[in-house]
């Protein structure tokens, strides 16, 4: 016993050392999940303070950059107005107009209703594995966790955490989170921001194994499909370039994000309503009990 | 002023002068493409001015304490503390292998170019800075497939980091030297 102490106290430095060290990797081992993401970010309160009262500060520099995409964003939304007065099929709901894509004009479906939100954007980060985005409103202006978030230009990504006046957003600058997308032909595929290879960009994500005869060009938009959390055709962004990966003989596409996640201001939070009764039947759909008869049949 | 004082003092203006390097990045830092984005990390200097006489405990304890108020400000989760935890523990070893003497002799002073000279303690700060970088970068990246890149990151960011470090020192050192 004296030996072990003696052990103890001749090494206190190296074991507080090695313990402070286990505590970070699994600090890390919980943060790196979406769930255990809710002790360590920037929207708990003292640095989601810290990070309002700095943002107060830089928010008057960028007044001119904001203003010109406030204003080509209500060019975008006129445009939009009048093409749907002038169609003949409009769905109505209470808050927004939408021209029902003809295919479908003999039944009219309402499958989605949502309700926009706006809010500042007070942390952003481009720079890390796993990128997250902390704005100024929280659970008390009704964000809720999984609702999907997007920019004037294009999609932006998922809220994963809510205090009382701030909320983090898991950015889809990330290896956490996919998007599915349709290309102009209505290919669908999967867009993500981390493929082996390749450094993560804030410029780039990537749709992998693309069949090499769908027809597409450089410049072709990417939009979000029905399926997808995101309301359906928000802009995800451009095609950049096209590689053919020899071993599969598929393609490899490379997209320019409609965002610009470098200097986003404002998001807005998008809440569709429907989304609790659709997510409710369907988690009726994963439990099959296996019946007594089937195991004896065999 | 007290040391307790000065150091908290230091602390508080390190972590704000850190905030504002990371909003930097965002802005224009990163912009040449094809180079990878890194944040210069500041504030391990922090743990690197701590006075000579602290017990190593505490600089384990303190940079633990630094290193996870950045990851709260950051989002990184630990990682940040794992870098600094492992700067606390080598900064008693390189600051022996620097001075003649052992660092008992020193009472109440703390490393700074008055009595270390400006470039054993540009090695003493860009060594350990050089250590930190590369355990964040790697811990962040978590994969050598792109071992250039890595490299480029780490080397990039501790670079601009030494920077940082040089003008701190430029405006924190009183002129008169006592060398002269």
């Amino acid at each position: 016993m004296r030996n072990f102490i003696r052990f103890i106290s001749r090494f206190f430095n190296l074991i507080l050392f090695l313990v402070l060290e286990i505590v970070c990797a699994i600090l890390i081992s919980r943060t790196n999940t979406i769930q255990g993401n809710d002790l360590l970010n920037s929207s708990n309160a003292v640095s989601g303070f810290l990070y309002q009262r700095q943002n107060a500060l830089v928010y008057y520099f960028g007044l001119s950059t904001t203003n010109d995409s406030l204003i080509n964003e209500n060019i975008r939304l006129r445009e939009e107005l009048a093409r749907t007065k002038y169609s003949t099929d409009i769905r109505h709901d209470s808050v927004t107009l939408l021209a029902v894509p003809s295919s479908d004009s003999s039944h009219k479906i309402e499958y989605a209703k949502y309700i926009y939100r706006s809010a500042r954007v007070i942390n952003n980060s481009v720079t890390q594995r796993d990128n997250y985005i902390t704005i100024n409103r929280g659970a008390n202006d009704g964000i809720r966790k999984d609702m999907a978030v997007i920019s004037g230009t294009g999609v932006v990504g998922k809220v994963v955490h809510t205090t009382a006046h701030f909320a983090s957003i898991l950015s889809v600058l990330s290896s956490l989170q996919e998007v599915s997308v349709h290309l102009k032909d209505g290919t669908t595929g999967i867009a993500r921001w981390t493929v082996e290879g390749h450094t993560p960009n804030a410029d780039v994500m990537y749709m992998v194994d693309v069949p090499s005869e769908i027809p597409m060009k450089i410049g072709d938009t990417a939009w979000t499909t029905t399926y997808s959390f995101f309301p359906p055709e928000i802009m995800i962004g451009t095609i950049s370039k096209v590689l053919i990966v020899k071993k599969t003989g598929k393609r490899l596409v490379f997209l320019k994000p409609a965002t610009n996640f470098r200097n986003m201001m404002y998001v807005y939070v998008v809440e569709n309503t429907f989304q609790v009764e659709q997510k409710a039947l369907e988690s009726h759909n994963i439990p099959i009990p296996q019946s007594p008869k089937g195991g004896k049949r065999k | 002023m007290s040391i307790q004082l000065r150091n908290f003092l230091r602390f508080c203006l390190i972590i704000c002068v850190q905030i504002l390097l990371n909003k930097v990045t965002l802005r224009w830092w990163s912009e040449p493409a094809g180079f990878p984005v890194f944040i210069p990390l500041l504030y391990p200097l922090f743990i690197l001015l701590l006075p000579f006489e602290t017990p190593v405990y505490l600089l384990l304890l303190i940079g633990f304490g630094t290193g996870l108020c950045m990851d709260m400000l950051m989002n990184t989760g630990g990682m940040q503390a794992a870098a600094t935890v492992l700067v606390a523990y080598l900064r008693t070893n390189a600051l022996n292998a620097l001075l003649p003497r052992p660092l008992d002799e020193y009472p109440g002073q703390s490393p700074s170019v008055k009595n270390l000279g400006w470039v054993p303690f540009l090695t003493y700060s860009g060594f350990l800075i050089l250590i930190h970088h590369s355990l964040y970068f790697t811990i962040e990246l978590w994969s050598f497939t792109n071992f250039f890149m890595l490299l480029l990151k780490i080397f990039a960011s501790a670079v601009t980091s030494m920077l940082f470090v040089i003008v701190y020192l430029l405006l924190f050192t009183r002129q008169i030297s006592s060398r002269t």
